[in-house]
């Protein structure tokens, strides 16, 4: 009874935390899509993203400094493999302007902090790493239905997937974060 | 699972085009007549049909579109000069070829857009005339428009961006059209990251890295957690 009166409330922070970042990510993409706001949505949604972070603490989080060399490894190898299919067909060359650079940096970080972060955390507090690798998967996709075209959502899902396996298999947040600068900053 | 989890990725990733993280890109792929070689999966531009009312004398304000929405022209009650039509039927269908004018350099498909009528060419009455664009080539700064597909080609004046990934302006003639620079003057606001010779080296080196700094890591945060267990264990007893 004491455990099952535990689990509730965290049903609901979690439930809560889901809406709210889905939420945060469809505003900044609608908002982004207005002539002169892209980048300031970008940078408001990355930060406002970071948020939920604070309700953890940083090891629940996986962030911390210990084996930090691999991790940071990690996280080098992370984006080359988001970059693959990009780098390996000639002439991939797409552009991406200086302002929205510096906003891809806090958007990225925003977006590991708000899902492998704070949701991951919070789901896996619900019902176990399944649950916080599969919820946070789908809800990072589902977040990125209005910014994506109806055709990337199995590439935004599949690096979704690759992300959380991360977080779990190496209880690590910094590799996806430096992984998922790499691959906005270099596409 | 993490190898599972990339070689999946990698696959959902190389059918679409590069460029999709974070919704940087447009929010629609663009469907090219020539792909360029990073394009990926393509679709064939679409074209568009519109007629057009005459109420009260006078040509009724609509605008015609592609079903892809890569063009939009929008015209003005009274466009048209009418010589006794009921209606104005006017026609939007991408080109088949991809000209390539000398000086100039050609950032979307070339649009014909004819009608049955031609437009006022007072000012006051011009079309407006929108263009997508893709963010696999650099933003284009100026709409062109020619008579005649091998050209001459004008730049329109006033050409400007409109909704993230549009360029537009105002016509007073129709013809073909299409979103360009100069090739003595490609923009400047495009930065070319990535790509190269040597990138793909570079990235098959680092995912040998994935393998050995994930390992390792995943091990060691294992045996901390098994170490900490079993010193709750032992602290039980």
């Amino acid at each position: 009874m004491i455990a099952a009166a535990a689990v509730r409330p965290a049903i609901l922070r979690a439930a809560g935390l889901a809406l709210m970042v889905v939420a945060l990510e469809w505003a900044r993409a609608v908002a982004a899509q207005q002539p002169g706001l892209a980048v300031a949505a970008l940078v408001a949604g990355g930060v406002a993203l970071a948020i939920p972070a604070l309700m953890f603490p940083a090891d629940r989080l996986g962030l911390g400094t210990s084996r930090l060399g691999l991790r940071l490894l990690g996280g080098v190898a992370i984006g080359a493999v988001l970059l693959l299919p990009a780098a390996v067909r000639p002439a991939a060359v797409p552009q991406i302007s200086g302002g929205l650079a510096m906003a891809a940096v806090v958007v990225s970080i925003g977006e590991e902090l708000a899902f492998r972060g704070a949701l991951y955390a919070a789901l896996e507090e619900v019902g176990g790493a399944p649950l916080a690798v599969l919820g946070s998967t789908v809800l990072w996709t589902l977040a990125h239905v209005l910014s994506h075209p109806a055709e990337f959502l199995g590439a935004v899902a599949a690096a979704g997937l690759l992300l959380a396996l991360w977080r779990w298999a190496c209880k690590d947040l910094v590799g996806p974060i430096l992984g998922h600068v790499i691959a906005d900053l270099a596409l | 699972m993490l190898a599972l989890a990339a070689a999946a990725y990698v696959v959902a990733a190389w059918m679409v085009a590069p460029g999709f993280y974070d919704g940087f890109g447009p929010p629609q792929q663009y469907n090219w007549t020539c792909p360029p070689p990073q394009a990926g999966a393509n679709n064939k531009p679409s074209s568009g049909h519109l007629v057009i009312k005459v109420v009260q004398g006078e040509s009724d304000a609509n605008s015609a579109f592609t079903d892809d929405g890569q063009i939009v022209i929008g015209f003005l009650p009274g466009a048209f000069v009418l010589d006794g039509k009921t209606s104005i039927t006017v026609d939007v269908k991408p080109l088949g070829t991809c000209p390539q004018p000398s000086g100039i350099v050609f950032v979307t498909n070339v649009y014909d857009v004819t009608a049955d009528a031609t437009l006022d060419s007072h000012p006051a009455k011009s079309a407006n005339l929108v263009l997508r664009y893709s963010n696999l080539k650099p933003d284009p700064t100026t709409i062109y428009a020619a008579s005649d597909p091998n050209g001459p080609w004008t730049a329109l004046p006033r050409s400007q961006p409109g909704q993230p990934f549009t360029i537009q302006t105002r016509t007073t003639t129709l013809g073909y059209f299409a979103a360009g620079y100069s090739a003595s003057n490609p923009p400047a606001n495009a930065v070319t990251i990535g790509g190269g010779q040597m990138l793909p080296i570079i990235v098959a080196v680092l995912i040998v890295v994935v393998v050995l700094a994930g390992l390792p890591l995943a091990v060691g945060q294992r045996r901390a957690n098994q170490g900490k267990g079993g010193g709750k264990r032992a602290r039980r007893r």
